[in-house]
């Protein structure tokens, strides 16, 4: 709680003719002796030696400072105190429109309505300031050593890579040997400068540089048995020839990487019907053991033959499904969690994601089987997407000058046995017309399927289950929010890398081991430290639970996005603040509001709400509409809306959220009884293609909408008058016209029934 | 079972790649090339297709793809190309790998391919013109150089026309214009597709076609200024209509000029009255024609030469078979020029051994025809005319 505090209004970014001597004695008047310090600054960005010299002199414990959005210059702004910001730039004055909806031209006194937006967010301000503490440190004793699980070529890199930086690595392996898939490669494609040249693989020294490293423990024929804790300070139990072994684990690198699709996915095309009929990485092993005899090779790359054949498969499966009655519930599974059965998430899909590494190595082995022979072998591409990422189209390129490589675009209709040879017919070619090939070879993609899809890889000791989450939503890939957080699992501490995460080529494995331990690293200091990984990096607070009141619901430890907190036996939560990643969608659950952050809490926001000034005429002063903002997206939205000079209602009133997964029901009560006539909720797209950057928390929000409308309708509320709305971050062009018309709908629906009660 | 079977052959696109094409395997089929092309039709543009089929080997449809035949080699392609695949370079090899297979005997095809093949053909003539000079000095009482009493030089003395150099150009003219017709017949019956086609729409006879092409084509040579005037490469092409144009004009004059003296020279002998005696006066009409037009055919070349070494050499290589009709037509001019000098100047030696080059190099000219890149002055007519009766401009 900040009792003595420090209010300073930033003069060169406050205008629109704001009475900033009012702003600053309203807020006096009202917080009388929270409000050790109140002054008017020329420029905040030159008086931060004033400020550290009022904290010292006044024993400021937190400090408000009135001006531009919390989003510019925050670095300068680092106190002996907990700070805070009112963004009276952006979204005040920017973004100030008449309340008849004509251009505000900044005047010398600004109109009513502004000058009260402006002492609305200071109330608020001081108001959130004041219900905001300093969390103790959740910093927690780590061991310093990565788990990295497989030992083929991403394990191999990301083990290496992190014993060069001083971290102490346990290296599983399930197989009898490491290297993995690159064991039966002839050669690499490119591995770095200048992309062109295929490339020897070397993975004897790699394997020398991990097996002869002192700082890297390695067990093979090993599996893991169970990961307990949280990152900083997990146990795993390893499965091992010579029984269970535990070590102590600070995180885990996930470099299990994929099992060839299943033979069956590729029988429309021929596979197993004819043995002229072969995989590319089974070609790759005929090449290496020089068995390959053919003199006409066809690589088939368009995989439409097997694709249409199984989605056909799976879209009847589907109907029948649909069409079938709901199996009853089990009987005794009301009471009983379900005991864990791992799906088996292995489809044709597969095959078709695994388009860039078949594009490479048809690319690369075309060129090898031509060159070995002198160009003696005439190698077709056939392929309907060739998908060569980045840099390696040099690699593209020179490969395609090799003579004996033939490529087009074609839609393969048919492969099939005739005599002593194999024919593929082609149609929609580049050159002109359909035509038949007469080939000695097919060869065909290699699905690669991550290894999450078949089985269960980590084993974790959570509540919510020994996998990942929701595997089957990405086809048995650990969902990772690929944009902004590559590497990243649902799981804190724990990191994909390599073609566990998505089919990648060796030189993109590379890279992907080395980010991944950069993401462990940085998730043990983290830990070590008690502050979060991403996306809120650095924040040490984290929830605190008021058990007294706990009913034992359980919808904290399964809503959790992150599975970061366990329970006992009754169903009391355990946190483990290592693995929460602060996004408060725990406390956005609670019924009975038990859970809380230091400096982010149920009562914060509600003091918050309460702030705001809601006149009782709403013909005359109009409606006053909260908006819910989440702070990784829509709140930037909002900023950006403003500099640009877009404009919106000026009934409205922002606070940012966490997360809208955050949002707890109560504030929306709290908001109808103050009076409020509208809440909107602007958040993530939520999805298959969701934004939220953590993962769950709009689409939690949206779930809970229902309840939220159940209770206003019980108020005699109308429910309309909550609406959650998705915004991208760089839709700032779209977001004025998603308040306005939230507005205007809100003005046609009539006042609040609770208004001025 | 569909359709065609391919047969690949990768030996015809090495054979493209020796004459020229080397950079085919570059092409990665953006079609910047058909766009870029000024003359290409809209249905079925080149050169994109043609670089497949070039980079597959099929030699089957190269042979009877009309296409290569009309495109004019401004090189609009090769500069856009994102892949330096030099489209034009390809096409150029294309045609000039037809010439190579499209007539008999084979050998001289193979022998007009690579600089190696080169002492053959100068052998042949070589050693004719030899043959003819040795018997011919029985006739001057052994004199390799003989000189008339006034010292002045009579090639003719040596190289007496009526037995010597008519009835050898005679049967070595009609017989390349025989080969060259068999070409120009193998080369329609190869573009015409399999099956009767059906012509919709306004039709001329063949004849009116030609006589369009012969004019619209050869004598204007319009389309250079459509390539002229093709997509900006960023890259300077300098014109190549007015060398072009000239040297086409300087070769018309001089066919004229000796058509006009075998003429004479021949109907003389049944109509007086129009007799032509060779050596001409300097100031005879004919002779000054001649003279006017081996001028223009040394600037005509002169001009071409001199963009062909200045060209940009990363997209637009001039071939063996460029540089091979260059030559021989240098080698006829300066040759030429240089026997006169040499017969006014009363040097004789150098006056008979340089006629007697020069005898060679017309020779070449002439037999290999068929075979080389003038050749293209008549498969590009044909091909240009076939098109014509298709309904196609080009």
């Amino acid at each position: 709680m900040a009792e003595k505090i420090g209010v300073y209004f930033d003069l060169a970014n406050i205008g629109g003719g704001l009475d900033v001597q009012s702003l600053a004695t309203e807020a006096t008047k009202k917080w009388g002796d929270f409000i050790a310090v109140s002054k008017l600054v020329p420029e905040l960005a030159l008086a931060v030696t004033d400020i550290e010299a009022d904290i010292a002199a006044q024993g400021l414990d937190g400090v408000l400072l009135c001006g531009a959005s919390p989003r510019f210059d925050n670095e300068l702004y680092r106190f002996k105190a907990q700070v805070e910001y009112v963004n009276l730039r952006e979204q005040c004055v920017l973004s100030y429109k008449n309340p008849d909806g004509s251009a505000y031209i900044p005047a010398e006194v600004a109109p009513a309505p502004l000058q009260q937006l402006a002492q609305d967010y200071v109330h608020m301000g001081v108001a959130k300031l004041q219900k905001s503490s300093v969390p103790d440190s959740a910093a927690i004793e780590i061991t310093r050593r990565i788990l990295v699980l497989g030992g083929g070529w991403t394990g191999l890199t990301a083990a290496y890579e992190a014993s060069s930086m001083g971290y102490e690595v346990v290296l599983v392996e399930k197989a009898e040997k490491l290297g993995g898939a690159v064991i039966n490669m002839p050669e690499a494609s490119p591995l770095g400068p200048t992309w062109e040249h295929k490339t020897a693989t070397n993975l004897q020294d790699k394997i020398a540089k991990v097996t002869g490293n002192a700082k890297i423990k390695v067990y093979l024929n090993a599996q893991m048995e169970h990961l307990t804790g949280q990152p900083g300070a997990y146990t795993a139990n390893i499965k091992t020839p010579d029984g269970t072994k535990t070590e102590a684990i600070g995180s885990v690198i996930l470099a299990t990487g994929w099992t060839a699709l299943d033979p069956k996915y590729l029988e429309p095309m021929g596979l197993g019907k004819s043995s002229k009929v072969v995989t590319l990485a089974e070609f790759g092993k005929m090449l290496l053991n020089d068995s390959v005899k053919a003199k006409r090779i066809a690589f088939v790359l368009d995989t439409t033959l097997a694709e249409e054949a199984f989605a056909k498969e799976a879209a009847a499966q589907e109907e029948a499904q649909a069409e079938a009655p709901e199996a009853p519930e089990a009987k005794d599974g009301e009471a009983e969690e379900k005991a864990f059965v791992k799906a088996d998430l292995e489809s044709f899909k597969h095959l078709k994601y695994s388009n860039v590494v078949n594009s490479v190595g048809m690319l690369r082995l075309a060129n090898s089987v031509c060159e070995k022979s002198h160009d003696g072998v005439q190698a077709f591409i056939l392929y309907k997407n060739m998908t060569v990422p980045g840099i390696l189209e040099r690699f593209y390129k020179r490969m395609q000058d090799r003579l004996g490589v033939m490529m087009t675009k074609a839609d393969v209709t048919n492969i099939q046995e005739v005599g002593d040879h194999m024919v593929v017919e082609c149609q929609n070619t580049l050159l002109g017309d359909d035509f038949d090939l007469e080939v000695d070879l097919v060869v065909l993609p290699t699905g690669l399927v991550p290894t999450t899809a078949k089985e269960v890889t980590v084993q974790f000791d959570y509540r919510q289950g020994p996998d990942f989450p929701d595997l089957e939503l990405f086809d048995g890939y650990a969902d990772s929010n690929y944009i902004c957080f590559p590497y990243e699992t649902r799981r804190t501490g724990v990191y994909a890398a390599g073609c566990v995460r998505q089919p990648l080529t060796l030189d993109a494995c590379e890279v992907d081991a080395k980010g991944a331990v950069l993401k462990a690293v940085q998730c043990l200091e983290a830990a070590n430290r008690g502050v979060a990984v991403h996306p809120r990096a650095l924040d040490n607070s984290y929830p605190v639970f008021n058990f007294v009141r706990c009913t034992q619901c359980k919808r904290c430890t399964e809503e959790c996005p992150f599975g970061a907190l366990d329970d006992d036996e009754k169903g009391t939560p355990k946190p483990n603040p290592a693995r929460c990643r602060r996004c408060g969608t725990c406390f956005g659950a609670c019924p009975e509001r038990v859970i809380s952050f230091a400096n982010y809490n149920i009562d914060q926001i509600g003091s918050m709400i309460r702030q705001v000034v809601v006149p009782a005429d709403f013909k005359h002063d109009g409606p006053r509409i909260l908006i819910l903002a989440c702070e990784n997206d829509a709140y930037p939205a909002l900023d950006m809306a403003g500099m640009r000079r877009k404009t919106w209602s000026p009934y409205c009133r922002i606070i940012p959220v966490r997360c809208l997964g955050s949002v707890n029901a109560i504030w929306i009560s709290d908001a109808m009884s103050k009076g409020f006539d509208g809440v909107m909720l602007l958040g993530c797209k939520y999805g298959d293609d969701y934004q939220c950057h953590f993962i769950k928390g709009s689409e939690i929000c949206n779930r809970r909408m229902q309840n939220i409308a159940e209770t206003l309708n019980r108020l005699g509320v109308q429910p309309e008058r909550v609406e959650q709305l998705e915004v991208a971050i760089d839709e700032y062009d779209k977001v004025p016209a998603m308040i306005d018309g939230f507005v205007a709908r809100i003005t046609a629906l009539g006042p609040n029934p609770f208004k001025g009660m | 079972m569909a359709q065609c079977t391919l047969k690949p052959d990768l030996e015809f696109s090495r054979k493209l790649i020796a004459a020229g094409g080397e950079d085919l395997k570059k092409c990665y089929q953006c079609a910047t090339c058909a766009v870029a092309c000024p003359l290409a039709p809209a249905n079925a543009p080149y050169p994109r297709k043609e670089m497949v089929w070039a980079s597959w080997g099929l030699g089957d449809r190269l042979k009877s793809d009309v296409d290569i035949w009309l495109c004019h080699n401004c090189g609009n392609c090769s500069d856009l190309c994102p892949r330096g695949a030099n489209p034009a370079d390809v096409m150029s090899a294309a045609r000039n790998v037809v010439y190579q297979d499209l007539l008999e005997p084979k050998q001289i095809g193979t022998w007009m391919s690579k600089f190696s093949g080169l002492p053959f053909l100068f052998g042949i003539p070589a050693l004719l013109w030899l043959i003819v000079w040795w018997i011919r000095t029985s006739f001057t009482n052994g004199e390799w150089f003989p000189t008339r009493a006034d010292g002045s030089i009579v090639f003719g003395d040596i190289f007496y026309g009526d037995y010597t150099i008519d009835p050898i150009f005679m049967i070595t003219f009609f017989g390349a214009l025989f080969i060259i017709c068999r070409g120009a017949y193998k080369l329609w019956q190869s573009f015409k597709p399999e099956g009767t086609v059906a012509i919709v729409g306004e039709q001329k006879c063949w004849l009116c076609h030609l006589w369009d092409v012969l004019v619209e084509e050869v004598i204007l040579a319009s389309h250079f200024d459509e390539c002229q005037d093709g997509p900006k490469t960023g890259k300077g092409t300098p014109s190549r209509r007015v060398g072009h144009t000239i040297l086409v004009w300087a070769f018309c004059i001089l066919a004229f000029v000796t058509a006009v003296v075998a003429f004479g020279h021949w109907g003389g002998k049944i109509f007086p009255a129009i007799e032509i005696t060779t050596p001409l006066r300097p100031l005879h009409l004919i002779k000054l024609l001649a003279n006017f037009g081996a001028i223009l055919l040394v600037i005509g070349l002169g001009i071409l030469t001199v963009r062909r070494v200045l060209e940009n050499k990363t997209t637009h290589k001039s071939s063996y078979y460029d540089w091979y009709l260059l030559g021989i037509i240098w080698a006829i001019a300066l040759t030429g020029i240089l026997a006169q000098c040499f017969r006014l100047a009363e040097a004789a030696g150098c006056a008979f051994f340089i006629y007697y080059l020069h005898l060679v190099f017309v020779w070449m000219l002439f037999a290999y025809l068929p075979w080389s890149k003038l050749g293209h002055f008549v498969y590009r007519t044909v091909a240009l005319l076939y098109v014509r009766m298709y309904g196609r401009k080009s």
